[in-house]
């Protein structure tokens, strides 16, 4: 396995892919093996039901969006590039890089990129909001039916207040930062790799 | 090849700093000592890791020494693993806590626990008394209190007698009197009677010691959720589902467990916003305590009338009592068991206390209840045991004149002084009555009828509960699910103090019956898997889930209590009643204790005996207990109140070192807010309403009491409240032109430990 997907991937391409994600070479050659044994078709696209074969995908509430974070605008299938391309904003974040001061365009991974991601996830009409709609939605997806309607409205507007500093009854991607400051997103969206 | 690319770029670079620093370091205005220090490093450094690239010899030892690291690294992840697979019935309680919220589980964590406890004193009794006494004592039938006597050898072996733990039982390992007084057993001259009563006291030393280390732990894990109060919904409603599961069974335990962690927080905040009335409430609750009380009183008098009068009924014949006559007190002590605990619910409600609040109060009075309980039983043991002592004096007595008949006689007829001992059977021997032996056949008999009980209960009031609700509910006029009776609801005081009280037992009577501590072994070992299918298959949730306190210190507390009040009696048996004469470890001796006394005699130099005597004054020695003691417990306490000074002096250096930052390199800081602006749509820039200064001191002081009586009022009066409590000054999102003001003294550091990491965030405060 290991030796196939190192020649379908061309050692250009690797730089250019750790150039625009950071990953390091061993890192973007796992990657490769992995995106290959999900790509049942062997075509070198993923689609959707490709995915979805993924167990911890499948049962995920919201497993269905995370699958969309992956499919730009409108398209069905995803290549390597623009599966890593995704998978950027979960790369380990370095100790060397938190004292550096920060470059020019920030990288890929930075804590706010990788809450921008989760927001993404939550704000479906993209209008950089989550509403107390897309909340009751998102409660119905975790919770079912074993908690009543009314209460299920309590919890969104209970969440909206403690997160809402503006007062425009929904919560903006700063609200979001805020509400998520004292949570360690930097170790908990990161891919854990075991070198 | 064991270095990836990336690690020999890293070390590259800091070779090549090292190499900078060495060059330019008498350049630095540094003191001379940090000089020589850094220059020292560095040098050693750069010979160790130039090596390392291929420059000189030390790449291959460096290539092993870093394949070797990593070998550690997963070899210590992996035994990490390890260990936590090792706990038993992890899944199990998962399951449960899923299904059934926190503070059921909490119960079955308390029975693991105790299982442990009752595992590590079964090792101490098993290993140093009774394999012992098997392995290097006599042999079963060699001596009168090793053999069953001649007369019930024909029923020595029938079921009933050996459910009474007569018989055969009586006589074997299990309980006290098989051991025999031999000073020194075997060829490793192991002395088995000083083991035996050390092992006893050291039971009662190590649970306490055990008690005590985990209420000292547990009440330092009180300090770190201190600030769980903000944000409490958002955090359930974003960071709840557990990415990585991937198995479908756990992913319906995290729904379901997700589910109950909402419920939990609604349940607390309908608490935090109840209307008060005070003086209501007040009344209602003296009225309730004393309603209790006087119940207590009641059932205290029953119990020790039932008690007098099983007295008299006693000394009266045994053949014209009635069943109930005879079996009053148990029956009295049933029929209280059953009652209260449910009239005590009753009359609870009135008092409308929180879940958790309201759970500790039923099981303070039901503990109350039970100590009554526990006072009979002992009261009736202590007659059983005067009874004994009075007929074994009378029989030793019997004995000692048996002996010099035998010896007169022989020396008579065979006219000689050497007189060997009389050649009896062991099973024809004259026997005392063995007081020790009754009490421990009291308390095993007493734990089986226990288990017994319980279990039956479980099976008929769940169970069959469950069962007839279910298949009845076909053919009934009302709806058996939804009214009465319903399922059952798990009963955690009933079953916590049911835990409590039979562990009393267990350390009362091991030290009359060696075995209980196995047989202990055996019942919570059931009664962890028995419960845990009662509750998933025949029990609903609570209707009220509520969340369980965060430190099991209440069960701890009680479990201490017990452990004082069973030491109490072994300790006086110990030291005032004197040991039958022919049967146990000190047959022969005045007191237990003596043979402590004999072994510094004998066997320690003549000194240490000299400083016992001084010691073992009592006015000496309980002082110096009960001093260790609350050393101990001090000690472990501090070492949590260390870990919470540590991180809030880091939290604090934080703190700092965000504001230094501020103030020397603003660049640092605002690249964020800059990154921030880029990457949103102009719309969301909406300017906020600025705050005024004074209200975040007042805020701090509110926040710092950790009072929730002030999230009531922002959840009940709207959102403009809730703007109050929220900590830090919101961003400016104008860009900031100016540099920040003269840093405010201590107020400024008062808000330091709260909200450390984000004031390095871009954030200046508005100006002064």
């Amino acid at each position: 396995m290991g030796s196939r997907a190192s020649t379908l991937l061309r050692d250009e391409e690797i730089e250019e892919i750790k150039k625009e994600t950071g990953f390091s070479h061993s890192q973007i050659t796992r990657l490769y093996s992995r995106f290959t044994s999900l790509d049942k078709g062997e075509n070198g696209t993923l689609s959707r039901e490709d995915f979805q074969r993924i167990p911890e995908l499948a049962i995920n509430p919201l497993g269905d969006r995370i699958i969309n974070a992956f499919f730009p605008e409108g398209e069905d299938q995803v290549n390597f590039r623009g599966f890593m391309r995704t998978l950027a904003h979960f790369r380990p974040i370095e100790d060397n890089e938190k004292s550096k001061n920060a470059a020019v365009s920030e990288p890929l991974n930075s804590r706010t990129n990788k809450l921008m991601f989760a927001f993404r996830l939550y704000d479906l009409d993209r209008d950089d909001k989550i509403s107390r709609d897309e909340l009751l939605q998102v409660l119905r997806m975790m919770v079912g039916v074993n908690i009543s309607d009314d209460q299920l409205g309590s919890i969104a507007d209970r969440t909206i207040q403690e997160a809402d500093t503006n007062g425009d009854n929904s919560i903006s991607f700063n609200e979001f930062i805020k509400v998520l400051e004292k949570v360690d997103v930097e170790q908990k969206m990161s891919i854990r790799f075991l070198h | 090849e064991s270095l990836s690319e990336g690690e020999i770029a890293a070390l590259k670079e800091q070779l090549e700093e090292k190499k900078k620093l060495i060059v330019t370091l008498r350049n630095k205005p540094w003191r001379m000592k940090k000089r020589l220090v850094l220059l020292k490093e560095a040098q050693k450094f750069v010979e160790e890791f130039e090596g390392a690239l291929g420059k000189g010899k030390g790449k291959k030892l460096y290539a092993f020494k870093v394949m070797m690291t990593k070998k550690l690294i997963k070899f210590k992840r992996d035994f990490e693993n390890f260990k936590t697979a090792c706990i038993p019935w992890e899944r199990k309680i998962k399951d449960v806590e899923s299904h059934f919220g926190s503070s059921v589980a909490s119960y079955f964590i308390f029975l693991r626990w105790m299982y442990g406890l009752n595992m590590v004193l079964f090792g101490f009794m098993f290993g140093l008394v009774v394999l012992p006494e098997i392995l290097m004592g006599l042999p079963y039938g060699s001596i009168p209190r090793k053999t069953v006597p001649r007369e019930e050898q024909d029923t020595a072996m029938d079921f009933s007698v050996l459910n009474d733990f007569e018989g055969f039982c009586k006589y074997s390992f299990l309980f006290y009197g098989y051991y025999n007084n031999d000073r020194t057993i075997g060829v490793l001259k192991f002395r088995l009677p000083l083991s035996y009563l050390l092992v006893g006291v050291g039971i009662f030393g190590y649970s306490l010691m055990v008690v005590i280390r985990t209420m000292a732990r547990n009440s330092n894990e009180g300090g770190d959720g201190a600030e769980e109060g903000e944000f409490t919904f958002s955090w359930k409603m974003f960071t709840s589902w557990d990415y990585l599961i991937g198995n479908p069974e756990t992913a319906d335990n995290k729904f379901a467990s997700i589910t109950t962690s909402f419920k939990e927080s609604i349940v607390d905040e309908q608490e935090n916003q109840k209307d008060e009335n005070i003086h209501l409430r007040r009344f209602l609750r003296v009225l309730a305590n004393f309603l209790i009380t006087c119940t207590l009183g009641g059932s205290g008098y029953l119990i020790y009338f039932v008690v007098k009068r099983s007295q008299d009924f006693a000394k009266m014949e045994q053949d014209k009592l009635s069943w109930l006559e005879k079996n009053e007190v148990e029956f009295v002590m049933s029929l209280l068991g059953l009652v209260c605990p449910p009239l005590f619910e009753t009359i609870a409600e009135l008092e409308d206390y929180h879940p958790r609040i309201a759970l500790k109060w039923q099981l303070g009075r039901i503990f109350a209840l039970f100590l009554g309980n526990l006072y009979t039983f002992l009261f009736a043991l202590f007659d059983e045991v005067n009874e004994k002592l009075e007929t074994e004096k009378s029989i030793r007595n019997a004995t000692i004149w048996a002996l010099n008949q035998y010896y007169a006689n022989y020396s008579s007829y065979f006219n000689t002084t050497d007189v060997p001992p009389p050649n009896v059977s062991p099973a024809d021997v004259i026997r005392g009555p063995c007081w020790e032996n009754a009490v421990g056949i009291g308390f095993v008999k007493l734990v089986v009828s226990d288990i017994q009980v319980s279990y039956l209960t479980i099976l008929v009031g769940d169970f069959l509960r469950a069962v007839i609700v279910r298949f009845l509910n076909y053919c009934w006029c009302w709806d058996l699910e939804a009214g009465f009776p319903s399922y059952g609801e798990f009963d955690i005081s009933g079953n916590v103090l049911g835990l409590v009280f039979n562990q009393g037992m267990i350390w009362m009577g091991a030290f009359y019956a060696p075995g209980l501590v196995g047989l202990n072994i055996l019942r919570l070992l059931s009664s962890m898997y028995y419960q845990c299918w009662a509750v998933m298959c025949c029990n609903v949730p609570h209707e009220r889930v509520f969340k369980a306190s965060r430190s099991n210190n209440f069960y701890m507390g009680l479990l201490l209590l017990v452990l004082f009040l069973s030491l109490l009696p072994v300790v006086y048996a110990i030291m005032t009643l004197s040991p039958s004469f022919d049967c146990g470890p000190f047959s022969g001796q005045d007191k237990i204790y003596d043979v402590v006394m004999e072994t510094i005699e004998q066997d320690l130099p003549s000194f240490i005996a000299n400083i016992f005597t001084y010691a073992t004054n009592p006015g000496l020695i309980l002082p110096a207990v009960l001093l260790m003691l609350a050393l101990y417990y001090l000690n472990a306490v501090s070492k949590g109140y260390k870990q919470a000074n540590m991180d809030l002096k880091k939290k604090m250096k934080m703190a700092r070192d965000e504001e230094k930052n501020r103030r020397n390199n603003k660049d640092s800081t605002n690249q964020v807010m800059i990154d921030l602006e880029d990457l949103l749509p102009k719309k969301s820039l909406i300017p906020p309403p600025i705050e005024e200064e004074p209200t975040p001191p007042g805020v701090v002081n509110a926040k710092g009491s950790k009072s929730p009586k002030m999230k009531p009022g922002a959840a009940a009066k709207g959102v403009n409240l809730q703007k109050d409590v929220s900590l830090a000054a919101p961003n400016p999102r104008a860009p900031v032109t100016y540099a920040p003001g003269p840093r405010r003294g201590p107020a400024g550091n008062a808000r330091g430990p709260q909200p450390g990491p984000s004031r390095g965030r871009g954030r200046a405060g508005p100006p002064r």
